[in-house]
């Protein structure tokens, strides 16, 4: 089996027939982890810092959560991620019965395209940018994430990763991966920043923390 | 851009600039210049990460022929196809077989540097194939059928009363001059089309050879888009993005979006190996890439212009480049612009074509001092300039024969002492023919060149004879 431009490149290297790779050069060390209190605060602080909208939130406190972010961006329409977690926060019940309408999260793209609001979870969090890393899945497709002009993510500190090269080792045998570092922006026209210009124009990240004990 | 420039006219070209150019690239390259700062400048790590990236790139660059085969049999592996172009014709030519084999009628394409290198836009519509730029800016430029000012703002040359004008003109409607609303509307037509479009094209960041991964940087998210909607995706990515694994990754994402817009990272960074595994996950079905040589793996030969593929496209150098804020993209007349563009554009187009390109520069070194890959432009473009004025394989020199020749006796003259000191001896006796009133107001071709715009002083006394008189005495220096 030949190929015209691995020869080339062969021949303009001067390389042995059969070459071999010599060692990549070092890596600089990971970052490594701060307490996990001042991990999630560098994380919320870094996704506000980016137009985005990040908060703790007890997990006794999502019903009333919800229904002031569907007031507040005027949410007819939603799809959530189908994941273990977010059923057990009740997710869609609690949008039902605030009257939003479902779209499952496999439907066709047309239909996924006209929700307002799309609801995921997150793999993986990057505290230094504000990242959120998303894989993907028949349960927690891509498009959620995407097409409506609403995108919440509901997380938890577990998620956290010190730095890049953690995910990476975790996540890189996978088909898909995505980091989500602020919504959808552009400075094309004059360099003024506009939000929202392909992807969503507004992202909400809700941090679950334990319900105190008061 | 649609065939790659017969020749490309630097020089003419800044003596007609249009006044709004200068003015509207330095608003953005302040803005990306401070943006940079400001990054660069909370990473105490940063001259470690530089210098990895550096070592990482030419490591890569050595050992190119192993990485490509084995991003080739992992991207097989994980159900994906891969297509190697040796030109720009095979490459356009294999983007249109697997439109026609999917009976494609409309493209989404996501802003690719390749794809404008290949002319693929025009090529395609040729074929009746509908290809739409998708990033704000691109799809701009194509309304109004420009190229690109800036790497990272190519409309940026546009005021929103003419991106107004050309919306207007172009998409049959009344829009309002204001940024806001021209993306607004932007939005709305484009959205349509990701949703009906058969095909996503897209170009790459990265390609990361371990486990046969592309990886997209984009801002909008019509890098995703194009990526998500469509059954179809293809990507046209140059054999110069490959990197060795994900752990390399880790120092060119934390350089590319700093260096680029100043962000820390850049809104949507995409890793994708091969296909969707799940319909229901979204994604398209079929997977290509097209590895795009185009004389990439000639100019590998020359070991000091390789180092030009060490480049990640952030434009940081041209945000900083006298010569560049001055003129604006389109000077360098083809895909690519700034000193990164000076110096990739006479080794792919030939030092024939782009021969001006290498004098585009003041030789600064702001350039280089900002490449977050250590690119050293200075003195590949010195390297350059050798090679347009002494010829190369495939082009004569252009220095002319009269001036070649004086600079062959001066390097004669200077590399021996005897010819030197002859030549001082009878220089000044030979001159004298021509001096009149202290001066040489005319001389014989080809000093004539010279005075034809002022008179040539003669050589007077040589300096050795003086230095034997002038010189204050040993004794007195070494006293004090």
């Amino acid at each position: 089996m030949t190929n015209p431009i691995l020869e080339n490149i062969r021949r303009s290297l001067a390389r042995t027939p059969h070459p071999t790779r010599s060692l990549r050069p070092d890596i600089l060390e990971p970052r490594l982890p701060e307490s996990e209190d001042s991990e999630v605060e560098r994380f919320l602080l870094e996704v506000n810092k980016l137009s985005g909208k990040a908060e703790r939130l007890e997990q006794a406190n999502i019903l009333s959560a919800l229904q002031s972010l569907i007031v507040e961006q005027n949410i007819r329409k939603a799809t959530v991620w189908n994941t273990p977690r977010l059923n057990q926060l009740q997710i869609t019940n609690h949008l039902s019965s605030l009257g939003v309408e479902l779209v499952s999260p496999n439907a066709d793209k047309h239909t996924s395209a006209q929700c307002d609001l799309g609801i995921t979870e997150a793999d993986f969090l990057l505290p230094e940018t504000g990242t959120l890393v998303l894989r993907s899945s028949a349960e927690k497709p891509r498009a959620v994430s995407l097409a409506p002009r609403v995108h919440l993510a509901i997380v938890r500190p577990e998620m956290l990763r010190a730095d890049m090269h953690q995910v990476f080792a975790e996540a890189k045998d996978g088909n898909y991966l995505v980091f989500i570092t602020g919504p959808s922006r552009t400075a094309d026209i004059e360099l003024t920043v506009t939000l929202g210009v392909h992807g969503p124009k507004n992202l909400y990240v809700w941090m679950i923390v334990q319900t105190s004990n008061i | 851009m649609s065939e790659p420039p017969a020749y490309i006219g630097f020089e003419e070209y800044s003596e007609h600039i249009p006044a709004s150019i200068p003015a509207a690239v330095q608003q953005a390259t302040s803005r990306f210049v401070s943006g940079r700062a400001a990054r660069v400048a909370e990473l105490p790590e940063w001259e470690q990460l530089r210098q990895a990236g550096s070592e990482i790139r030419l490591h890569t660059i050595e050992n190119m022929d192993v990485y490509l085969a084995q991003l080739e049999e992992k991207i097989l592996s994980a159900g994906g196809h891969v297509h190697w172009a040796q030109t720009a014709e095979d490459a356009n030519r294999i983007v249109l077989q697997i439109a026609k084999e999917h009976n494609v009628k409309t493209a989404v394409k996501s802003k690719s540097m390749a794809t404008e290198e290949i002319g693929l836009n025009h090529f395609l519509e040729k074929e009746n194939i509908q290809i739409i730029e998708t990033d704000l800016g691109e799809y701009i430029i194509q309304l109004a059928g420009t190229g690109p000012s800036h790497i990272i703002v190519p409309a940026v040359h546009l005021k929103k009363e003419e991106i107004a004008a050309i919306f207007s003109e172009k998409l049959d409607m009344n829009a309002p001059a204001d940024p806001i609303e021209l993306a607004r509307i932007a939005r709305e037509i484009l959205r349509e089309k990701f949703l009906t479009a058969e095909m996503g094209i897209s170009g790459g960041n990265f390609l990361v050879a371990e486990t046969g991964t592309l990886v997209m940087v984009t801002n909008e998210g019509n890098g995703r888009m194009c990526t998500t909607m469509p059954e179809l995706h293809v990507a046209v990515v140059g054999i110069d993005k490959i990197i060795p694994d994900w752990e390399s990754l880790t120092v060119f994402l934390k350089l590319l979006a700093r260096s680029a817009t100043g962000q820390k990272l850049s809104t949507y960074t995409q890793f994708i190996t091969g296909p969707r595994h799940e319909e229901g996950e979204f994604g398209p079905k079929e997977f290509h890439l097209i590895l795009l040589d185009n004389g990439r793996s000639n100019i590998l030969q020359d070991p000091i212009g390789r180092e030009v593929f060490k480049c990640i496209r952030c434009g940081a150098c041209a945000n900083v480049c006298p010569v560049y804020k001055n003129v604006g993209g389109f000077a360098y007349g083809w895909f690519i612009s700034g000193p990164i563009g000076a110096i990739l554009s006479p080794q792919m187009l030939g030092i024939k074509t782009a021969r001006e390109l290498p004098y585009a520069s003041t030789l600064c070194g702001a350039c280089a001092d900002v490449c977050p890959v250590k690119i050293p432009i200075p003195t590949i473009l010195r390297h350059l300039r050798r090679r347009v004025a002494e010829g190369d394989a495939i082009s004569l020199p252009t220095i002319p024969v009269p001036i070649r020749a004086a600079a062959g006796l001066s390097s004669l003259a200077l590399a021996h002492n005897w010819i030197y000191r002859f030549g001082a001896l009878i220089l000044p006796t030979l001159m004298s023919i021509f001096k009149r009133n202290g001066w040489i107001p005319s001389a014989p071709y080809p000093l004539s060149r010279w005075t034809k715009s002022r008179p040539l002083p003669p050589f007077t006394s040589h300096f050795r004879r003086w230095w034997k008189t002038a010189r204050p005495t040993q004794g007195k220096d070494s006293t004090r």
